[in-house]
């Protein structure tokens, strides 16, 4: 098919949802950081916007074309982003401790970043190619496995725990709508058993607060991460339940929280906002990850289909992750949130990654 | 949906359709457990611990800093300010600032005289994070500020503080009762937090400062400025908005102390007592019990003290055999004879001796197996009560203190505020010592022999007594027998004059004596000057009828012979004492002389007394024209109608009694006669 003919079934076709959904949740990103920027360098605010401009046309460019000449060219893109991961890890830049970037002048690199996408498609590439088979035995599934696996450990390497993380929940997650056999779930289960002490932290809320309340007295932490973490609750903490309101947040004014425009930008919007607007913006990301499973269910095909489970798997543990951290729950492991944190290269890579979930909601009905 | 599946799989159909949906809802449900425990963990942060956070975050960005009140003045009688305010400019330095601007510490010390490494070291050490501040140079002098001040673009994080510092106008006068005040450290900030000090803070450390503390330094304020990290104050709109009425709680001033006591007096009592290296000298007003001057020597400055007081300096004063910081007047010493008004007074109020009742002194006493010398090694001859006390005839007291015993002798010493503390509002007042048998029992090596009260009946022994207490006790034999507190504060007033409390004139009591007696003891001290015999008669002043005693108080054990002043050691030389009341009728003024090694009471004491008495009222009282008046015969009125009631001055003019030239005046003619003192040769 000719992309000139279908322009006129392109626009009535586009997703109102998902178009609704990532625009409030740009725009909470806006106002988050407009108000953020009154204590730091100003302007990131509209940047931000500019960047999601950007980044909506990079995504409509994606979206319109037709997603599947990412299916042929997957493991070619996975394998390029797999030799970036090998090239950052020998020349990247060190900052912050950790080497995640390849300085390309006017931008920066982060190859992990690419490697979310990178595997999502490849994933999806595998499954597609291998069929809507039933119980799919180790035979099959190692090297998925490999896939994952590779780029994880690279990603741990440099260290980036939080983008390997992600990956690693992005590949279990797409595993999930597989016909797996039995006694390869039991295995993964091993691997969920690895995985526990995540799952640990978010029941056990009495040992957490003891802990970060631990934390908390200043005359044993006034700097790292337990500074950082305990400013960030008590900037969500103080907002209560209906926030200090639009510019008032004396935490994040104050500058008590790094990184406040960056990773601990939710700290901001509960401190503003307060437990409602804590729970409106969740209540938008999980219903974006829905809704990315929505456009799954009616994907046309298994390539589309696994695509669309990753980008919402993406999204999703993404916001879990950060959240988590930025409260106290999780490790500080250096994770944004979708949409709404500023920078460069988050930016692109979720709205590189909303284009293909509009691609292929676009193509569902094009046989 | 069945033409959905109809391509891109290899299986197709209903059931995979299916399968796909019931797997994606699977894992729609699996998202939802993490969400729930997120908004879980969201709800307990935010509705459930939100207050705690809140206070948490209000501890975060509001800083609190204290607005020193304005510590009370302090004024004498008079007016004149002892202890008042200053403005004093610290110099101050931000860390967090001057980690960025790593320039700036050696510039400072180019343009300053600052320790670039010290201050260096100082950043170093400093918490970051906190807002700290460091103060880099206090109480700064004018051209320093001046630096600061014209630099400041240059010297980011270098700041001024204003603060304000006590200043003493008239630098150590009367210090002893003013007293300083310093800083606080870190440690008493600690320990009187309760109290609401901290570090840095002024504190009274002796004397009036000390003891109305409380008084002086009033309420401190509170200002609360919204920080950020770097503890940088935001906006004045920003705080109000925050903070609103919160923002500032006004100080409440420090109330002011009026003293009774007079700047001029004190400084006549500096210049009498200028030969002097160390003692004390206290001058009240016999009427009421209200002190004019209270002076010790050797002084302080009390702006060093207050200030910049270097660490040598510090141990010079400590180490100085004189003792500067000791108030001599409220520290308690051997009496020597100005005690005998007590064993005299015992003597008459026991029935033992009567004014005309006559000794003989021939030089010694002999008690036990032990003599006792009078320090008139020849002897007095025959004497009587007024003649022994102006002669300060040893041998006479001696058999009184023998017939009395110790505890007679005590009780009458306890009688006349002997070994209590007068209750003068000064910190570190001694009570003094009366012994007692018992009192001897257990202190003294071998318990208590006879002969104790031998020595103590001259003032000698065990006994000991603070200047103030012998100038009260004199003015209580000079008003009638009225034993008066000391009154050293007038009152207590807000800075805009307003009287909050006037110290009462009280009697502590009324002296349990036959007002005859009293009379009897007075006589005997007026012969002191009056009489050739008295021992401070050269010392006497022409125009004034003036009564007093000599002390000459051994330091050294009474059986070695007393050495002349020279020839002595000065730790060994005696003591020297002059208490004297003037005028005897209608007294206006009890001075009392302690001079510490001084020598003989009459030469080392009295001219001090007598020269202080003669300039309060010369000068501080203003009769200067009429004394001299009185003493070149032009006018002798004049000075009496001046010092007398209304009604006295109508009756007459003064009489001569002894008729000589200067003889004592201020006594009313009714009187004059029996005043005279009977001597006996």
């Amino acid at each position: 098919m000719k992309s000139t003919r279908l322009a006129g079934n392109r626009t009535r076709n586009v997703d109102p949802v998902l178009l609704f959904l990532l625009m409030t949740i740009a725009l909470v990103g806006y106002f988050d950081l407009h108000s953020s920027a009154n204590v730091a360098v100003t302007g990131h605010d509209t940047a931000h916007l500019m960047r999601l401009v950007v980044g909506l046309v990079a995504a409509t460019a994606i979206g319109f074309r037709d997603y599947r000449f990412l299916e042929r060219w997957a493991y070619i893109i996975y394998g390029g982003v797999m030799l970036l991961l090998l090239v950052v890890l020998a020349v990247g830049d060190i900052r912050n401790g950790s080497q995640r970037w390849i300085d390309l002048g006017a931008i920066d690199l982060q190859p992990s970043e690419l490697a979310k996408l990178a595997v999502i498609i490849a994933l999806a590439r595998y499954f597609h190619d291998l069929g809507e088979r039933d119980r799919l035995g180790f035979a099959d599934l190692w090297p998925p496995a490999l896939m994952v696996l590779c780029p994880f450990v690279l990603i741990l390497e440099e260290p980036d725990l939080g983008t390997g993380m992600v990956v690693l929940f992005i590949a279990l997650t797409m595993m999930a709508v597989q016909r797996i056999s039995w006694l390869v779930i039991g295995a993964s289960g091993l691997a969920a058993a690895a995985a526990a002490p995540i799952m640990w932290f978010f029941v056990m809320h009495d040992y957490q607060k003891a802990r970060v309340l631990a934390f908390m007295s200043p005359e044993r932490h006034l700097q790292g991460d337990a500074w950082q973490v305990s400013q960030s609750m008590i900037a969500i903490g103080s907002g209560g339940l209906t926030g200090k309101g639009f510019l008032k947040g004396s935490q994040v004014q104050g500058g008590f929280v790094t990184y406040h425009e960056t990773d601990f930008i939710f700290a901001h919007h509960a401190e503003q906002w307060g437990f409602l607007g804590s729970l409106a913006l969740l209540g938008l990301y999980l219903a974006l990850a829905w809704w990315s499973l929505n456009i799954a269910r009616t994907a046309r095909d298994r390539f589309a289909m696994l695509c669309a489970v990753g980008v919402g798997a993406f999204v999703f543990w993404h916001v879990i992750i950060n959240i988590g951290m930025v409260t106290g729950t999780l490790p500080v492991v250096g994770l944004w949130l979708p949409l709404v944190s500023y920078g460069g290269t988050a930016t692109v890579t979720v709205m590189a990654a909303m284009g293909l979930l509009t691609s292929i909601s676009l193509r569902r009905h094009v046989f | 949906m069945s033409s959905e599946t109809s391509f891109g799989g290899a299986l197709s159909g209903a059931s995979e359709v299916a399968h796909r949906t019931r797997r994606l809802v699977l894992v729609g449900l699996v998202f939802l457990v993490p969400w729930v425990v997120i908004v879980g963990r969201l709800w307990f942060l935010q509705v459930e611990e939100g207050p705690h956070y809140q206070s948490l975050a209000a501890g975060n960005f509001v800083r609190e800093s204290d607005i020193t009140p304005d510590r009370g003045r302090i004024f004498d009688a008079k007016g004149r300010v002892l202890a008042e305010n200053r403005p004093s400019y610290d110099i101050m330095a931000s860390p967090m600032i001057l980690f960025r601007n790593k320039e700036v510490p050696q510039l400072l010390a180019t343009k300053l005289p600052i320790d670039k490494d010290k201050l260096e070291r100082l950043i170093a050490a400093s918490q970051t994070g906190t807002g700290a501040e460091i103060v880099v140079r206090r109480d700064v002098p004018r051209d320093q500020v001046a630096v600061v001040e014209t630099w400041k673009n240059e010297l980011p994080g270098i700041y001024l503080r204003i603060s304000q510092r006590r200043y003493y106008p008239f630098d150590s006068l009367a210090a002893h009762s003013i007293g300083y005040v310093s800083g606080i450290s870190e440690e008493e900030a600690r320990s009187w937090e309760s109290t609401g000090y901290t570090g840095g803070d002024q504190v009274g450390r002796t004397g009036l400062e000390r003891w109305f503390e409380s008084i002086l330094r009033g309420a401190p304020g509170l200002e609360r400025n919204v920080v950020d990290v770097r503890g940088v104050e935001q906006s004045a709109a920003v705080a109000n908005e925050l903070l609103g009425s919160l923002r500032r709680v006004e100080p409440v001033p420090g109330q002011e102390l009026v003293l009774t006591l007079d700047a001029d007096l004190t400084q006549i009592a500096d210049d009498a007592m200028a030969r002097t290296p160390s003692g004390g000298l206290v001058a009240l007003d016999p009427r009421d019990g209200s002190i004019l001057a209270l002076y010790s020597k050797p002084g302080f400055n009390l702006n060093a003290w207050s200030g910049r007081l270097s660490n040598e300096e510090k141990r010079r004063i400590d180490n100085d055999p004189f003792k500067p910081m000791l108030n001599k007047v409220t520290s308690s010493y051997f009496p020597g004879s100005t005690y005998k008004v007590v064993t005299a007074m015992a003597g008459l109020e026991e029935g033992l001796v009567n004014a005309k009742t006559e000794v003989d002194c021939n030089g010694v006493f002999h008690y036990g197996n032990r003599d006792f010398r009078c320090w008139n090694r020849g002897g007095h001859g025959e004497v009587n009560l007024a003649s022994a006390l102006a002669a300060s005839c040893d041998v006479y007291f001696y058999g009184l203190g023998v017939e009395l015993g110790m505890d007679r002798l005590a009780r009458y010493a306890t009688e006349f505020g002997f070994g209590e503390m007068t209750g003068v509002t000064l910190p570190g007042e001694s009570a003094g010592l009366v012994p007692t048998k018992a009192w001897h029992e257990t202190h003294s090596a071998g318990g208590f022999q006879f002969g104790f009260a031998v020595n103590t009946s001259v003032g000698q022994g065990d006994v000991r007594t603070t200047p103030l207490q012998l100038a009260l006790s004199y003015a209580a034999l000079a008003n009638g027998g009225s034993l008066f507190y000391p009154r050293l504060v007038d009152r207590i007033q807000l800075q805009d004059g307003t009287a909050v409390y006037e110290y009462p004139r009280k009697a502590r009591r009324q002296l349990p004596f036959k007002p005859e007696n009293i009379r009897q003891v007075m006589r005997g001290l007026r012969a002191v000057l009056d009489t050739d015999e008295g021992t401070a008669h050269e010392y006497r002043l022409s125009y004034v009828d003036a009564a007093g005693k000599t002390g000459t108080a051994q330091v050294r054990a009474l059986d070695t012979a007393r050495l002349d002043g020279n020839e002595a050691l000065f730790a060994d030389r005696d003591h020297a004492w002059f208490v004297a009341v003037a005028p005897v009728e209608d007294p206006r003024i009890v001075v009392a002389v302690f001079v510490e090694h001084g020598g003989h009471g009459a030469s080392a004491a009295a001219p001090v007394a007598m020269k202080v008495i003669d300039r309060y009222f010369r000068e501080v009282l203003g009769m200067d024209e009429a004394v001299t008046a009185y003493v070149d015969g032009s006018d002798r009125k004049r000075l009496h109608d001046l010092l007398h009631e209304p009604e006295a001055a109508a009756t007459g003019t003064p009489s001569k009694v002894s008729g000589e030239p200067g003889a004592p005046v201020f006594r009313s003619p009714t009187e004059g006669s029996g005043s005279a003192p009977e001597v006996s040769p």
